[in-house]
């Protein structure tokens, strides 16, 4: 540790305790939906959320995976579709962007720059109404465009993108390529983009992640459940099971399964995210 | 040079286009669209329907209507309170995983980040169950100690939502401030323990002015995050009796779009919440940079 | 594999926004149908196994007004995605046609079938003697109640709604609550004020009145705030988890409901099997006894839909077919639409869960003979029931009340309705 001062025992044990409940608090949610997951729908209401009771936790997962002709697994599939996709064209046109942005002059320059940085500032679910009037106006409600189109944007990409390169790409590098003869775009792909790879690691996981997460455009977008995203599909069984309790179980089982890869992928890419966000907090 | 702006045109040119196409554009379609009303003539079911200009009408409509001006109210005294318990929070986990031994930092720094990964609304679906009498846990034990809670009272409910919002947010802004943290120099703190400094003078003095730039990133990021709650309230709708239609700017915006069909006013009061999430972070912005300097 | 699937499925979604449904031979039509009825499924089963041209693919939606309805409207709004075939409450029939969402059925086959149907539930579902769906069911109340727990408490079945009080505070006594008054519900507020008398809209050329505030619907909101600040019933929503625990457990001893709430009691209470009875709903004029009708709908065929003849041929073998009929009261949908309901169908049953009463013979068919038909819905009865609700969540929150909600409705609905271009008159 940086940190020069060894604290005394006593500290030290506040300090681990302090961490722990905190770790409680994080991990309980957690840790009630993976009981839950075992349980049957009986039990689901009628035990102890704390402790198992008859653990039927494979025949639950079965049921999520066959349930409606295997629905799950479309959704699942319009999930990575929407998030991969949408996550990966946002991530090359922001950090081209911001490249641009910052190894570029032009007139009008810093006046995109702040429109775009407006941009940041405006709230994705106010935009998503807006979104819908304007895909219905040109017939593209309820296709997977309608969601996709509006995931491959990424403003704070560029914002990052432009502060990223400012630091990490230098310019005697490209004068250097340019007098080599390589072409601007050669350039972008074959050096910046690799000198930018923190940055654009960290713009892509941000965006997948809003875009996995995302539930205000896709239900005002979609209305056929085999385009649903998760969220979506998990949503739609939960509010029809009143009238059919066996959803619930359904529920239950698919939030624990479409959230632990989730978890294990953000838990072991972590790293990423320091990495660029420290960069465009550092300027910003 | 036309090899250079080739060049800036394809680098930009993208960016710039779906930028117009998905954000610009939708903003001018919705400013169009709340000016703008609906007429009607004719038969039920079988009637026509012209557009007519009418000005602010609609800006006025959602501005004097108190259900809607209370929710815009709600989520600002939401984000009040919910951002600096957000930030502090953050902060505090940041700090203390900096102090701690090495042993179990990452195992901590794992666990707070986890829920992250976890969909507002299945984090809404989760603590929906945990809020619901006869199915709760928690409320079984609190109930052990004598305790009642009632989270899902009308008093208590905005708070149960505060609750999912920190819950899966703390760990992400606590790892952005923690790689700040680590960005600063270590010989920074060995000047200052020479120097007699008290670890406390040591996170006041040193640790919290470097990391103020993280801060503030965490902190207009939640400010935008907050003031668009949707998913949480409308998940949690039907376990109360205290959420309303109009029970943020984003529901009430919904409703009046999907389900009295007014989509003119619901794009005014679109235009409305974003106009008020674009002040309040950059007056927050502002106010950062003049007691900065 | 990502490049191929993303290519196929942008070119599906360029081409056509139906999606092929799974158990559809090549060369049949596919129809889209929402509902969220129970035993539906079994219905359109028995149709896709009867080897038409024509397959049906069912999605359970949530509730109409739990989010469905938006979407649809959305739908009708964007161009695509409109199911053909919706389940379309009485109440929500006159915003869809407000929004031209309902295709004409008269000419598609249900001008030769109209008199198969009870003649107010046809009217309901007609604009200007032109009808656009197809009457399903209705909900004809009465009064659930826990038989055992009257008998130990020495409680006799409440009659008028002054008894029902009396019942309220014998109960309340006993530690339990008589009913809850579900806050985000107000359909269940909206029949008990047809059952008193009110009749909120009229529709008298193309004018609109609204009589929301009327004297008998204030009647019904100035007894529940009694009942309600003398702590004698809970405020919890209905059809929740906690008030099912609460219905098993014998805390909540009563609800007044529909025929269809029949199913849904023995679904998610079924340790109270044999506990309970119907009885005729409380009344306010035991001389002039009425019942009401709570929810109640009809299938309707949806504006965009390709194959509109299909989809009315569907919508009405559905609601008219014998067998069908058969299966969706099995499943609990409700009080059949067809005339002669009764008679030689699963409806004449006695059940256990009820103690061996047949109670649709009993008590649900007189009940169904005192409604009062002329009964009007208006095209903004979404947004009126979301002002209901709303007010409602605020009488939780403390410091108003259900006569206030009431009164500030009555505005807002007459706005609503302006709003929409429509002219208004207030009832006098």
């Amino acid at each position: 540790m940086k940190n020069p001062r060894t604290p005394s025992a006593a500290s030290r044990v506040l300090l681990t305790a302090g961490l722990a409940v905190a770790a409680v608090y994080f991990l309980f949610p957690v840790y009630w939906l993976v009981i839950a997951a075992t349980k049957s729908t009986g039990d689901l209401f009628g035990s102890s959320g704390l402790s198992l009771s008859n653990p039927q936790l494979l025949t639950n997962i079965r049921n999520v995976f066959e349930y409606n002709g295997s629905i799950f697994f479309r959704w699942v599939g319009n999930s990575l579709l929407y998030s991969g996709v949408g996550a990966l064209v946002a991530t090359v046109v922001s950090i081209a962007a911001g490249y641009c942005l910052a190894k570029f002059t032009f007139r009008g320059r810093d006046a995109l720059f702040n429109i775009f940085l407006a941009g940041v500032m405006i709230p994705g679910t106010a935009l998503a109404l807006p979104l819908f009037l304007l895909m219905s106006e040109i017939g593209l409600v309820n296709t997977y465009w309608a969601v996709l189109l509006p995931s491959v944007i990424s403003p704070f990409g560029a914002y990052l993108g432009r502060i990223y390169a400012s630091a990490a790409v230098p310019d005697s590098l490209l004068e250097a390529a340019r007098l080599d003869g390589a072409g601007e775009f050669r350039i972008f792909f074959t050096i910046v983009l690799r000198l930018m790879t923190p940055a654009a690691v960290t713009v892509f996981l941000f965006q997948f992640i809003g875009i996995w997460n995302n539930y205000f455009l896709p239900l005002v977008m979609l209305s056929d459940p085999d385009r649903y995203p998760l969220t979506l599909g998990l949503v739609s069984w939960q509010s029809v099971s009143d009238r059919h309790p066996e959803l619930y179980q359904m529920t239950i089982g698919g939030a624990l399964l479409s959230s632990v890869p989730l978890m294990i992928a953000i838990v072991s890419l972590q790293r990423f995210w320091r990495a660029g966000l420290t960069e465009g907090s550092v300027k910003g | 040079m036309r090899g250079r702006r080739l060049a800036i045109l394809g680098l930009l040119g993208p960016f710039t286009a779906l930028f117009a196409a998905t954000i610009a554009l939708p903003i001018g379609f919705a400013l169009y669209e709340s000016v703008t009303a609906i007429e009607r003539s004719g038969p039920l079911g079988r009637g026509t329907t012209s557009t007519v200009f009418v000005g602010l009408e609609h800006y006025a409509t959602a501005l004097s209507d108190p259900a809607f001006t209370a929710s815009l109210w709600r989520v600002v005294l939401f984000a009040l309170v919910q951002v600096p318990v957000m930030i502090v929070l953050a902060t505090t986990l940041a700090l203390m995983l900096d102090a701690a031994s090495a042993r179990g930092v990452k195992f901590f720094r794992s666990v707070y980040f986890l829920p992250y990964g976890i969909p507002g609304v299945i984090a809404s679906l989760l603590w929906g169950f945990l809020y619901t009498p006869g199915l709760s846990p928690v409320l079984d034990v609190a109930s052990w100690f004598g305790l009642n809670i009632d989270f899902l009272g009308a008093s208590s409910i905005l708070w149960s939502i505060a609750n999912i919002v920190t819950w899966q947010f703390a760990g992400y802004n606590m790892l952005v401030i923690v790689a700040q943290l680590k960005s600063i120099d270590g010989d920074l703190f060995e000047a200052a323990e020479i120097d007699g400094a008290s670890a406390w003078q040591i996170i006041t003095r040193i640790k919290l002015p470097l990391i103020r730039p993280a801060i503030v990133l965490t902190t207009v990021f939640t400010i935008i995050g907050t003031i668009q709650l949707f998913g949480e309230p409308l998940i949690l709708r039907p376990l109360t009796g205290s959420i309303t239609s109009t029970y943020t700017p984003n529901l009430a915006a919904y409703n009046e779009a999907f389900a009295n069909n007014n989509y003119n006013l619901a794009a005014a009061e679109s235009v409305l919440l974003a106009l008020v999430a674009c002040v309040f972070s950059f007056a927050f912005l502002k106010l950062v940079n003049r007691s900065g300097k | 594999m990502r490049r191929r699937t993303f290519i196929a499925l942008a070119a599906g979604a360029l081409t056509s926004a139906c999606a092929a449904a799974p158990g559809a031979r090549p060369g049949q039509t596919v129809l889209r149908f929402w509902s969220w009825v129970p035993g539906i499924d079994q219905a359109v089963n028995l149709w896709n196994s009867q080897n038409r041209d024509t397959y049906v693919d069912l999605e359970l939606t949530p509730a109409g007004s739990s989010g469905t309805y938006s979407k649809m409207y959305a739908a009708v709004r964007g161009g695509r995605g409109a199911p053909d075939v919706a389940q379309v409450e009485y109440q929500e029939l006159p915003g869809f046609a407000l929004e031209n969402g309902l295709i004409e059925l008269g000419p598609l086959g249900m001008d030769q079938h109209r008199d198969q149907f009870v003649d107010w539930q046809i009217s309901q579902s007609s604009f200007g003697e032109r009808i656009y769906a197809v009457p399903q069911a209705s909900g004809p109340m009465a009064l659930y109640y826990r038989n055992d727990i009257f008998g130990s408490l020495g409680l006799d079945v409440p009659r008028t709604w002054e008894d029902y009080r009396a019942a309220a505070e014998a109960v309340r006594a006993d530690g339990r609550y008589i009913a809850t008054f579900p806050p985000g519900n107000s359909a269940w507020f909206a029949a008990l004020s047809w059952q008193a008398g009110a009749r909120w809209f009229g529709l008298d050329g193309d004018v609109w009145t609204v009589g929301i505030n009327s004297e008998q619907t204030l009647r019904v909101a100035e007894y529940w705030d009694e009942l309600r600040s003398q702590d004698l019933i809970s405020m919890q929503p209905d059809f929740s988890n906690s008030w099912y625990a609460d219905l098993q457990s014998g805390r909540i001893v009563t609800w007044p409901s529909a025929q269809w709430g029949g199913p849904i009691l023995s679904g998610n209470a079924p340790g109270t099997s044999g506990n309970w009875r119907a009885a005729q709903l409380p009344q306010w004029n035991p001389d002039n006894p009425a019942s009401a009708n709570w929810g109640g709908s009809a299938t309707a065929v949806l504006k965009g839909s390709e194959h509109p003849r299909e989809a009315a041929e569907f919508a009405i073998w559905l609601n008219s077919d014998p067998e069908s009929i058969d299966l969706l009261i099995a499943g609990g949908y409700g009080w059949p639409s067809v005339k002669d309901a009764l008679d030689g169908t699963a409806l004449d049953t006695s059940e256990e869960f009820f103690g061996g009463q047949n109670v649709n013979r009993d008590v649900f068919a007189p009940a169904d003979e005192t409604i009062g038909t002329d009964w009007l819905w208006s095209p903004t009865t979404n947004a009126t029931y979301l002002h209901l609700n709303d007010g409602f969540a605020g009488v939780v929150a403390g410091g108003s009340s259900f006569v206030d909600v009431v009164q500030q409705t009555h505005r807002q609905t007459v706005e609503d309705l302006r709003a929409k271009g429509l002219t208004v008159r207030e009832a006098s």
